[in-house]
């Protein structure tokens, strides 16, 4: 049995119309349980009127993400341990860059119609769903659902899209490139090739690093302007 | 107001926690900009004060041997050679080269880069 | 022009969100009420897997069968979050092989295509099971994700003018002079303030906790929250879903989703379902019995383990052996108390019956000519339930 943790919770909440504030709660917890247990834990015993997004409770439908300490963690993956100590603090606040709509839960609409617009699909054969530097194999026959959770943490922690709120943000610029892989559209180029597009990106890599699922944006950025700016050239030298 | 500007958006750029080695460079490169920029004004302006004759370059030549001076010059010859090879490894990214090792490449050309700054230091206080 | 029936349903999961579609199709005003986010309950922490039916095809062919036709049709209609690879029961001693002859018999029976592999030939599909498989069969499994799939019909009813109030605690159910159930009182926690919403009917689709809200009108719903583990693995070891060529036990299925592995799950009751902790011993085991189907999981690490309890029917005998098929209870007829429904119980891949059965006893009540279209229509991409 592991030994149990004295910790403390201290949560961002936001009703409709008032100002943010945060609560404190003091929890025992097992560390090797995961932070969305502990929120949970909250909910479930302590607040009623606490807020938060879950779902899969295993890193597949995204819902879950949240800033632990100030970093975009996926909370049902992220355990306790790794984010403090016995008689540790863990603060919790709703991810950045989209409009909090209650407590911990964001609103991610334009999020969601962006990546309709760029037409991505969640399943895709095994070659289309990985990324060309990796050496899995070339597979074709089987299918599976794709990396890209649509979790927002990648938006939450680019500093361009604190910056600029027409920025497409790194998640869906990895959307349409995952489309202009498996269509070769070129449609989904011209979407992009924009002020508002791959060009606002400044290259602080942030969204790959906090990205629980393997999708690397920033790769898929500068793939994206590597595509785009061949095909400006080919269109060049074709005149 | 869709991309407005307002003082936590500037605060945040300004916030050092839990940045990736990737936003340091940025803000590498942003700093060395405005310090390369605001030594480029003062060199025209320098400059121009020299146009006016033999006196005014021989007293700039004597404020130029001051160690605070030198100082400012080495800066200057730091932020060029950080910004310059930083922007050899964000113009390859951004065209989709060695993207995955944009952290590897930081690291070597920040060695790259102290090594060369230590020698122009060396070379500026005790040689010249 | 008569006004539209408005139905309230309290519970988003894969039930509400399918009968929100159904109802919405046949012409009703549909408000659903959930107290999280929709899926946050059970339906969200399934593992995801789309039944054939073989599972079932000896023990329960009621249930096989209900499976393998909802398989079809959610392959049909659901395709935007559904890997499907088919799936593999694999014989890895004598006991499985006695098994064997019996699951034939009954795939037949309830007409689940199989293929049968010798252990070479399965091997060589899937390098990562058991080097000990004698023999296999392949089976229409496939594995989906549990949010999408309920979001994609939560997005069609959404489509068609169903409203959903997320972040709405039902706190209490109201009668008429006559003791007709005729609405909710809600708690929306988003803005903290109390409403009432009145409807036609009010169908209780809140699975594990079907017993908790009909308790608000004083009725009883005979259903056991029973909990299993689940534990997700952080490589993708196999393409198939594989399960073990035997009677339906703890930690004989495991299936492939993203980059993960994910295996399920053991069975036991609790009182409260409202949060579970993960019991150590119980993932020991899955792990056990992971390792036995796919020796590599042994080196694989752990990414994550969690609770998810299932609404089964049924007075408490033994946790296994209680049916999984769903039940409505028309309370007007169970406790005279009109204006009611509970439809709890069932599994994901059956939600698209439930909703059906379920909104055919609903126009019953009302009196209602209507069809049922929800097996030929597409749903719309689950992304659209949060456009306005």
């Amino acid at each position: 049995m592991t030994d149990l943790w004295n910790i403390s919770l201290i949560i961002s909440r936001q009703k409709t119309a008032r100002k943010r504030y945060f609560d404190t709660f003091q929890l025992e917890v097992n560390p090797d349980e995961y932070v969305l247990d502990a929120v949970e834990r909250v909910w479930a015993f302590h607040d009623r009127g606490l807020a938060f997004r879950h779902a899969c409770h295993h890193s597949t439908c995204g819902a879950c993400a949240m800033l632990v300490n100030g970093v975009e963690k996926l909370t049902c993956i992220t355990s306790i341990r790794s984010v403090t100590h016995n008689s540790g603090k863990l603060k919790i606040e709703p991810l950045r860059n989209f409009p909090v709509i209650s407590d911990l839960v964001v609103d991610m609409s334009s999020f969601y119609t962006n990546l309709e617009l760029a037409r991505f699909t969640q399943v895709a054969t095994l070659k289309d769903a990985s990324l060309p530097y990796e050496k899995e194999q070339l597979d074709t026959t089987h299918e599976r659902l794709v990396d890209c959770i649509e979790c927002g943490m990648c938006v939450s922690a680019c500093p361009a899209a604190h910056t600029s709120e027409k920025y497409h943000g790194p998640g869906v610029l990895a959307a349409y490139q995952h489309s202009y892989n498996q269509e070769k559209d070129q449609f989904l180029l011209e979407a992009v090739d924009c002020q508002d597009g791959v060009w606002r990106c400044h290259n602080a890599f942030e969204c790959s690093s906090v990205c629980p699922s393997n999708v690397d944006p920033a790769w898929r950025i500068m793939n994206l302007r590597r595509i785009i700016i061949q095909t400006r050239l080919g269109r060049l030298f074709k005149k | 107001m869709e991309n407005s500007p307002s003082s936590s958006k500037f605060m945040r750029w300004f916030d050092p926690r839990y940045r990736q080695v990737g936003t340091w460079a940025f803000i590498l490169n942003r700093v060395t900009a405005i310090g390369l920029t605001v030594y480029l004004v003062l060199h025209l302006f320098m400059l121009g004060k020299l146009a006016q004759g033999p006196e005014a370059y021989d007293s700039f030549i004597a404020l130029a041997k001051t160690p605070l001076i030198k100082f400012g010059e080495l800066l200057v010859v730091a932020a060029g050679i950080l910004h310059g090879l930083n922007g050899i490894r964000i113009t390859l990214n951004s065209f989709g080269v060695l993207v995955r090792y944009q952290k590897q490449i930081f690291i070597i050309l920040l060695i790259l880069s102290v090594t060369a700054i230590a020698y122009f230091a060396y070379f500026m206080f005790f040689l010249a | 022009m008569p006004k539209k029936p408005h139905a309230i349903i309290i519970g988003a999961g894969f039930t509400g969100c399918a009968l929100a579609h159904d109802l919405a199709l046949r012409g009703f005003s549909v408000t659903v009420v959930e107290r999280g986010e929709i899926a946050s309950g059970t339906s969200g922490r399934t593992h995801g897997l789309l039944h054939s039916g073989g599972r079932y095809c000896v023990t329960d062919q009621e249930a096989a069968i209900e499976c393998i036709d909802e398989n079809i049709i959610l392959r049909k209609i659901a395709k935007q979050c559904i890997e499907f690879n088919s799936g593999l029961f694999i014989a890895l001693n004598d006991a499985d092989l006695e098994y064997a002859p019996k699951f034939v018999e009954g795939a037949e029976a309830c007409h689940i295509p199989l293929e049968k592999l010798t252990g070479k030939e399965a091997l060589q599909l899937e390098p990562n099971i058991n080097p000990g498989v004698i023999l296999a069969f392949r089976v229409p499994d496939g594995s989906f994700d549990p949010l999408r799939l309920a979001l994609a019909f939560a997005a069609s009813a959404h489509k068609n003018g169903a409203r959903f109030l997320t972040f709405h605690d039902v706190t209490g159910l109201f009668q008429d002079g006559k003791g007709v159930v005729a609405g909710v009182e809600v708690w929306d926690r988003a803005s903290d303030k109390k409403i009432s919403l009145q409807g036609d009917i009010v169908i209780n689709a809140t699975g594990a906790w079907a017993g908790q809200v009909a308790a608000m009108a004083k009725v009883e719903v005979p259903v056991v929250p029973t909990p299993g583990v689940m534990v997700a693995f952080d490589k993708r070891l196999t393409q198939h879903v594989i399960n073990r060529l035997n009677e339906p036990g703890d930690g004989d299925i495991l299936l492939p989703q993203r980059r993960m592995t994910v295996i399920g799950t053991t069975s036991f009751e609790v009182d409260n379902v409202d949060y579970i902790p993960v019991i150590e011993d119980q993932v020991r085991e899955m792990l056990e019995r992971a390792t036995e189907l796919v020796p590599p999981v042994r080196n694989t690490k752990m990414r994550g383990v969690y609770m998810s309890a299932r609404p089964l029917i049924g007075t408490i005998v033994q946790g296994r052996s209680l049916s999984r098929t769903f039940k409505c209870y028309d309370h007007q007829i169970n406790d005279g108390i009109d204006g009611l429904v509970t439809i709890t119980g069932g599994k994901a891949t059956t939600c698209r019956i439930m909703a059906e059965k379920t909104a055919d006893l609903v126009c019953q009540k009302l009196g209602i000519q209507s069809e049922c279209h929800t097996s030929e229509i597409v749903l719309t991409s689950y992304r659209n339930f949060y456009q306005s």
